[in-house]
């Protein structure tokens, strides 16, 4: 049921998504030659990526979907502050069962608007399905988005519409809106409010700092908080401290603190409604510390040790721990080992992790291996030793167009062992649209 | 009723926004595209020392640290990624898994390789907020198969 109503959002969108692309399809094709008069000249530039896929369900399904993705950017249009970006993809399924056994095909239009840009003070204003990232705001919304430096160091940003991303479109609103203040070079300190309605009343408030400081050169600490104003409760505080390069060596420290209560209150999925005394409790709270120390040993070679330690009020703890050492010859070869040990209070969380990889270019031939496995202690489904092989080869036909194929097999507690194929066409284009010959 | 408060919003939204406009100062902004070609992996600081240093985009920031930058700097990340680069792991409604696009790059911090069915239950236990940022409110069709 679930996925017949998102599959109606997504085949004909809210009124004002229809508009919106209506206008960015406009504007698109108004700027294709034969405006009489006018030698209107207009980039664009984009990538088509084609992947069929095969796989099986746990149920024993045979799966084939088809997907395409598309995107470009038409820049200078006309004026050149005027652009127009448009993201999306569309499903096809050859076998029938792909999308929920009912729909045979799904889309999704990712982001799809006009952008103004003006010259000075970063001002942009973006009009249609816009992505919002501005402080507690990641957002979808099919809208309006815009932002501008102003005097003093000062920076302010807004958006309003409709979001993209609830199952029932017609009656949700959500806006919101950044301020923020830098001093070059010292420190970059924002505060942020989000608000989301449906159906008429109140769905998620929200309030965040977020901070970049440099008191010296090679130390940074950066991060972020966010508040809860609808459950008056602080969801999250994530910080990180660099350290580095000195030299060779550089430090990560995380911090972060979660509240669940806070955290998870607007969600609309039912993976995240908990209960009391279920899976994962409601009252939890979660402290992350981790530590990431990076070598490089000379310009190929590097090391990196990392620590996580997770400490729960209700479940316990759990220590993530682990080395890796990678090789890179930038455009040529690109190889690396890992291994990690979660250590948990529960015997869920007790594994090792292994993974090992290779890519490889020759010439125009790409081809990459990698192999993952994770040894649990405790078996599921009488499974202890759960890994994937992945091979990928990649034959560049033009320095546009691209070809692939790749081949996971997987033997795990979920499938006995699964075999996944994927065949994939890039092709990447560029074209002054618009310019009269001879003009 | 719905169409009403919309409008509200924008009349709300636009007067702050006219008014940022009266402040600005008429410095120049930052530029279309990266002056210069980079390659993987970035690290900012081998030419940068200031605010640009702390993107270097070591191994987690991938994972978790482009978050912090992207959250303050969103117009930066515009010099070198188009915004599909972005909706490739954070699409609303996504098809494919990130690491189904790019079995071809393994160097890359792309959220659950390989089967991820299984070790889901496991991750997804260890820190559900992590799932929250892509699941929580989008990308979820498939999960509500099992989780009903
Ligand atoms: C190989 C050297 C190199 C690397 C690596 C590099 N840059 Fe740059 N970048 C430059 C040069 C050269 C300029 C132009 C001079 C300047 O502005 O410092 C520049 C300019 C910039 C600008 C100003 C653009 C403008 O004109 O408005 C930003 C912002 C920037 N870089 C960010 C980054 C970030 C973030 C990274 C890492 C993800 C990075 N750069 C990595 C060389 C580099
Ligand atoms: C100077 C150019 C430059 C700038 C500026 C830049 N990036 Fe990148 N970024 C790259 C390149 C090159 C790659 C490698 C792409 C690839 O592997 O296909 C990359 C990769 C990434 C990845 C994938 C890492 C992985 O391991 O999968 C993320 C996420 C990312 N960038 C986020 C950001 C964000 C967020 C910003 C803005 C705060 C940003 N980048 C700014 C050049 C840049
Ligand atoms: C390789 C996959 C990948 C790519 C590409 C990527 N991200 Fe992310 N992003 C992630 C992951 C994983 C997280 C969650 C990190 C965590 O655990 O908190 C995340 C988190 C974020 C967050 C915080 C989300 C929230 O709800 O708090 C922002 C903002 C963000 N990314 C912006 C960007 C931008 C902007 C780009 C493009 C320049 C980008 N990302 C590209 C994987 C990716
Ligand atoms: C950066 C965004 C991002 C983050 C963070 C993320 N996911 Fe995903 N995940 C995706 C996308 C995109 C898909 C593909 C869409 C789909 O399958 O509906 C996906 C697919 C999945 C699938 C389906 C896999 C399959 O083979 O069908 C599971 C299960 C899943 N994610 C669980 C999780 C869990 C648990 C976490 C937290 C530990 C998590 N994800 C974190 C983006 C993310
Ligand atoms: C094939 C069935 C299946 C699918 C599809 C599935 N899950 Fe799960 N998931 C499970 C099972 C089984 C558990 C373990 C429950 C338990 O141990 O009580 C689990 C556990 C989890 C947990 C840990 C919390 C808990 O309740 O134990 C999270 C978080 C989670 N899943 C997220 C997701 C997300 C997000 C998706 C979709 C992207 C998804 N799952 C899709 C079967 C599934």
């Amino acid at each position: 049921m679930n996925s017949i109503q998102s599959c109606q959002q997504a085949r004909s969108g809210t009124p004002m998504m229809q508009i919106i692309i209506g206008l960015v399809l406009l504007s698109f094709f108004s700027i294709i030659p034969g405006i009489p008069g006018k030698a209107l000249a207009a980039n664009i530039a984009g990538e088509s990526r084609t992947y069929m896929q095969y796989r099986e369900t746990a149920a024993g399904d045979k799966l084939l979907p088809l997907y395409e993705y598309l995107d470009f950017t038409v820049q200078d249009l006309g004026k050149e502050s005027i652009s127009v970006h448009f993201g999306g993809w569309l499903g096809y399924d050859l076998s029938n069962n792909s999308f929920g056994g009912n729909a045979d095909k799904d889309r999704s239009v990712q982001y799809g608007y006009v952008s103004y840009r003006a010259k000075e003070d970063n001002t942009v204003v973006n009009l249609g399905r816009v992505m919002v990232f501005e402080g507690v705001a990641s957002e979808r919304l099919d809208g309006i988005y815009a932002r501008t430096d102003i005097k003093g160091g000062f920076g302010v940003s807004v958006y309003g519409g409709a979001s993209t991303i609830l199952t029932e479109p017609n009656d949700n609103t959500i806006y919101g809106g950044r301020l923020s203040h830098q001093s070059a070079g010292l420190y970059t300190l924002g505060i942020s409010y989000l608000k989301q309605e449906r159906n008429g009343s109140s769905f998620r408030e929200e309030e965040g700092i977020d901070l970049w400081l440099q008191p010296v050169n090679k130390v940074a600490i950066t991060g972020s908080s966010s508040y809860n104003k609808k459950t008056t409760g602080w969801m999250e505080h994530a910080y990180y401290l660099m350290l580095g390069p000195f030299d060779k060596l550089r430090f990560n420290t995380e911090a972060s603190w979660i509240n669940y209560a806070d955290y998870f209150a607007g969600t609309t999925t039912n993976v995240f409604d908990m209960t009391p005394g279920g899976p994962i409790d409601p009252r939890e709270k979660v402290n992350i510390l981790g530590e990431e120390i990076f070598y490089s040993i000379d310009t190929n070679w590097a090391l990196s040790v990392d620590y996580k330690k997770y400490g729960y009020d209700i479940a316990g703890n759990a220590n993530y721990y682990g080395a890796k050492a990678t090789y890179v010859l930038p455009k040529s070869y690109n190889a690396g080992l890992s291994i990690h040990k979660m250590d948990g209070d529960t015997n869920r969380l007790k594994y090792d992790e292994y993974r090992i990889y290779a890519s490889k270019k020759i010439d125009k031939i790409d081809v990459t291996v990698d192999f993952l496995d994770v040894k649990y202690k405790e078996p599921i489904n009488t499974v202890t030793n759960a890994y994937s092989v992945t091979l990928a080869a990649g034959y560049e036909l033009t320095e546009k167009l691209k070809l692939g194929a790749d081949l996971e097999y997987s033997k795990n507690p979920e499938f006995d062992k699964e075999v996944r194929a994927f065949l994939k066409i890039n092709y990447r284009f560029d074209a002054e649209l618009g310019k009269r010959k001879g003009v | 009723m719905n169409n009403k408060k919309k409008v509200l919003t924008f009349l709300l939204l636009l007067p702050v926004f006219v008014l940022a406009l009266h402040l600005s100062t008429g410095t120049a902004g930052t530029a279309l595209k990266h002056p210069m070609e980079v390659e993987a992996p970035v690290m900012c600081s081998q030419c940068h020392t200031d605010w640009r240093a702390s993107m270097d985009h070591s191994a987690e920031f991938g994972g978790l640290r482009h978050k912090f930058s992207a959250r303050q700097n969103k117009q930066t990340c515009g010099l070198c990624h188009v915004e599909s680069f972005c909706a490739d792991c954070h699409g609303v409604n996504e098809g494919l898994k990130p690491s189904d696009k790019y079995k071809d790059a393994p160097e890359r911090a792309l959220p659950h390789r390989g089967d991820y069915l299984n070790q889901h239950k496991i991750d997804g236990r260890i820190n559900p907020a992590s799932c929250m940022k892509c699941h929580g409110r989008q990308n979820n069709e498939r999960c509500r198969v099992c989780h009903k």
